[in-house]
């Protein structure tokens, strides 16, 4: 008896365990706004990721909408090269820990992209291959002709390991229907933080708000206002939290006070319909969104036939007009069975050529500086100069670190606070910064 | 004393067919599993580096950090609240329904299939569905009931929501083990019962329980055990911008949050740790409690 029930506690405590086990791989969440291009990617079937393979190359990317266009590039690279590449698409969840299973074991893909979250990990551990001589040998690719901020952030002890793929960039969009109601003039280009928040209150009422935005957007909002303001969220060399800077504190204040005046929907309401979901169903009047949205926006019929895009309000201190970027970058395996091919579709990947025709499919704009005048005409639905003119603003890369993750969680979950009104703007900003100076120490 | 020598051919056939048998079972419990599980317990002394190199050894400090955490055991606290609600009312439920479904009704089988439903969604799935029914905005609970409830997103009420979905989806598979554990029990009792005159609801609580107490233990113990790991649910509908996330994340989350979010294996792994030693409590203090209301034939 004693035995039986011995064995029977043994059992059911595996039994604990392994369901512990499993609970790790079930589950994909929608992703970060704040990820350049994962929003949209539609939710695809999970497939165990594919490692290199001799004599043919795997392409992995997390963002559906991209597939089409990129494989009639990477179609045009096989009938020249005579390789075969595949792309496989695996959701922007399960890409980084399938990729981070296969950095561990040996196998990574051949050519996938790289993202400002996590590139510095993959850098500083030579998962990637190196390409600094290939970059300085080839004819076709010069870092210079990218935008420096997509170049460092791909570059770790003065080696180049990834190639630029594309840039993205932050507007305004909106909702012409409800400014026509509410007899707003439409944003344009003279258009203040201060005019924004004055237009916010008149355009809310009970059918809609004026504005959206939740803590989590950070690269599609708050940190545009706060670059804009003269504030800063991390210092350039990395070591130290803005969160002290004034500026930082007046952006964050702006926004709390549209959501306590009730220009902006309560915490509730954003946590759990996105302000981009919200516009989408003429909630909102104005939401801030990065370029990757407009694949979902041309796609929606509603927004495609009330809404349009503006540039962002400029600060009427500082006279900044600022768009925090981000770009994806083209990677390589250190350990890939096909260094050669893998090395000359990057290089293609990264032409002018190939740049611009990324532009012109409207898979997004490009990291070749220049080349992204053909992606205005990608669609009827928009007038796109919105986030073009964007790029003549002033560009600040989207603020990172070696542990991005860690800080970026932690100031969404401080925010809240503030957003809900239990803490004021200054106690939580004070919070953050002290936390995000103890995280930036440790890396 | 017995020879081991001189074993008949049939008993070495048997031994060595027996072993063929449970061999499969045995190299995906030891390899996924045992294996895993000593690993995760080894991890969680260290604080772990990138992708498996350069672990430092660091002793007990995690668990040092785990007993200091507020997080830790606010997590544990709201999963103890899950289970609270999701485990009792689930086996209420079902078991009524069990005992309803077992008696000759018309369409019995179409009610059957039509409980055990969930158990064949994806709880992914039906997480995105609920989710939208309990949107405070779009949702059809909203707008069917008076009032505007923050169902999910109010601290004090979405642990409550999130149960609720818990208890929809399992009560199907509660149902079947119950249906089983029916089957078993001999007619002449309810006769006899019947002739004595004992009303149904007497004959539920003087027959039927007691002598289902074996499945009822067995369903009470694996589904503590699942709900104490309560995941993908809350993970899919409570996002980190979710004013009631702290309020209704559980150990689980929370372990995926260090492990997989954020890198920190180590940490995400001592959580683990400290959940597997949660679980083992209960679950021996169940056994022991067993004694008083379960009866063995």
């Amino acid at each position: 008896m004693k035995a039986k029930r011995l064995a029977a506690m043994l059992l059911s405590s595996i039994m604990a365990m392994s369901m512990v086990a499993c609970g790790g791989t079930a589950g994909t969440a929608d992703n970060t706004t704040a990820a350049s291009g994962g929003d949209t990617a539609t939710e695809t079937e999970t497939e165990a990721m594919k490692g290199s393979v001799e004599g043919e190359l795997t392409v992995t990317i997390w963002d559906e909408n991209q597939r089409p266009g990129l494989q009639q590039i990477i179609d045009e690279w096989s009938a020249q090269s005579g390789v075969k590449a595949t792309i496989q698409v695996v959701g922007w969840d399960d890409y980084w820990t399938l990729l981070e299973a296969g950095a561990t074991g040996g196998q990574l893909p051949d050519v996938f992209w790289m993202h400002s979250n996590q590139a510095q990990k993959y850098m500083e551990n030579d998962m990637l291959m190196d390409l600094t001589d290939k970059i300085a040998a080839s004819d076709k690719i010069d870092m210079g002709n990218y935008y420096q901020g997509i170049v460092d952030l791909y570059k770790s002890n003065d080696k180049q390991y990834a190639v630029p793929k594309d840039i993205d960039t932050i507007a305004l969009w909106y909702n012409k229907t409800i400014f026509d109601e509410c007899g707003v003039d439409y944003p344009d280009d003279s258009w203040t933080w201060d005019d924004f928040v004055d237009a916010a209150a008149k355009l809310t009422n009970d059918d809609h708000w004026g504005y959206a935005i939740a803590p989590s957007n950070n690269q599609d909002a708050f940190y545009n206002m706060v670059y804009s303001m003269g504030g800063e969220i991390i210092s350039d060399d990395k070591k130290a939290s803005g969160y002290d800077k004034p500026g930082t504190i007046k952006a964050i204040q702006m926004c709390v006070d549209m959501v306590q005046k009730g220009y902006c929907p309560d915490l509730n309401t954003v946590s759990e319909s996105k302000p981009e979901v919200l516009f989408e169903s003429g909630k909102v009047a104005m939401t801030t969104q990065g370029s990757w949205m407009v694949a979902a926006f041309k796609d929606n019929e509603y927004t495609a036939a009330n809404c349009d895009v503006a540039v962002l309000p400029k600060d009427a201190t500082t006279g900044k007009r600022v768009s925090i970027y981000n770009g994806l970058g083209w990677a390589a395996a250190a350990n890939t069975k096909n260094p050669e091919a893998a090395w000359s579709l990057i290089e293609w990947l990264g032409s002018k050529e190939m740049q611009e025709k990324q532009a012109q499919l409207g898979v997004t704009m490009s990291a070749y500086e220049g080349c992204s005048d053909m992606w205005v005409n990608c669609t009827d639905a928009f007038d796109l100069n919105g986030h073009m003119q964007m790029l003549n603003a002033d560009l600040v890369f989207r603020p990172y670190s070696k542990y991005t993750t860690t800080w970026e969680d932690m100031q969404t979950e401080k925010l809240k606070e503030c957003w809900t009104g239990e803490k004021s703007v200054e106690d939580i900003c004070k919070e953050i910064c002290d936390s995000m100076n103890q995280t930036l120490s440790e890396e | 004393m017995r020879n081991f020598g001189r074993i008949t051919a049939r008993e070495k056939s048997e031994f060595i067919w027996g072993w063929i048998f449970i061999l499969p079972t045995m190299t995906g419990l030891i390899i996924l599993n045992i294996i895993p599980m000593f690993q995760t317990i080894y991890q969680s002394f260290f604080k772990t580096g990138d992708f498996g190199k350069g672990n430092i050894f660091v002793g007990l400090a995690n668990y040092q950090k785990v007993f200091a955490d507020t997080e830790v055991w606010q997590a544990l606290w709201n999963t103890i609240k899950y289970a609270i609600v999701e485990v009792p009312i689930s086996i209420i439920i079902s078991l009524v329904l069990a005992v309803f479904l077992n008696e000759k009704i018309k369409g019995r089988s179409a009610f059957r299939t039509i409980f055990f439903l969930p158990m064949v969604a994806a709880p992914a799935a039906i997480a995105m569905v609920w989710r939208w029914l309990y949107n405070s905005e779009f949702g059809l609970l909203n707008q069917i009931l008076p009032g505007k409830a923050n169902w999910i997103s109010n601290p004090k009420i979405a642990i409550y929501s999130i149960a609720v979905i818990g208890i929809w989806s399992i009560v199907g598979y509660n149902m079947v083990l119950f249906l089983a554990g029916l089957q078993e029990v001999p007619k002449d009792y309810y006769e006899a019962a019947a002739i004595d005159g004992a009303t149904g609801i007497q004959k539920f609580f003087n027959i039927t329980v007691p002598l289902i107490s074996p499945t009822i233990f067995f369903v009470l113990v694996t589904r503590v055990i699942a709900a104490m790991q309560v995941f993908d649910v809350i993970y899919m509908i409570i996002d980190i911008t979710n004013p009631a996330l702290q309020k209704t994340q559980s150990l689980v989350c929370l372990f995926y949050k260090y492990s997989f979010q954020q890198n920190n294996k180590g940490y995400g792994a001592t959580v683990v740790v400290v959940l597997l030693v949660v679980i083992m409590i209960l679950t021996v203090f169940q056994m022991i409690g067993q004694k008083k209301w379960v009866h063995y034939n």
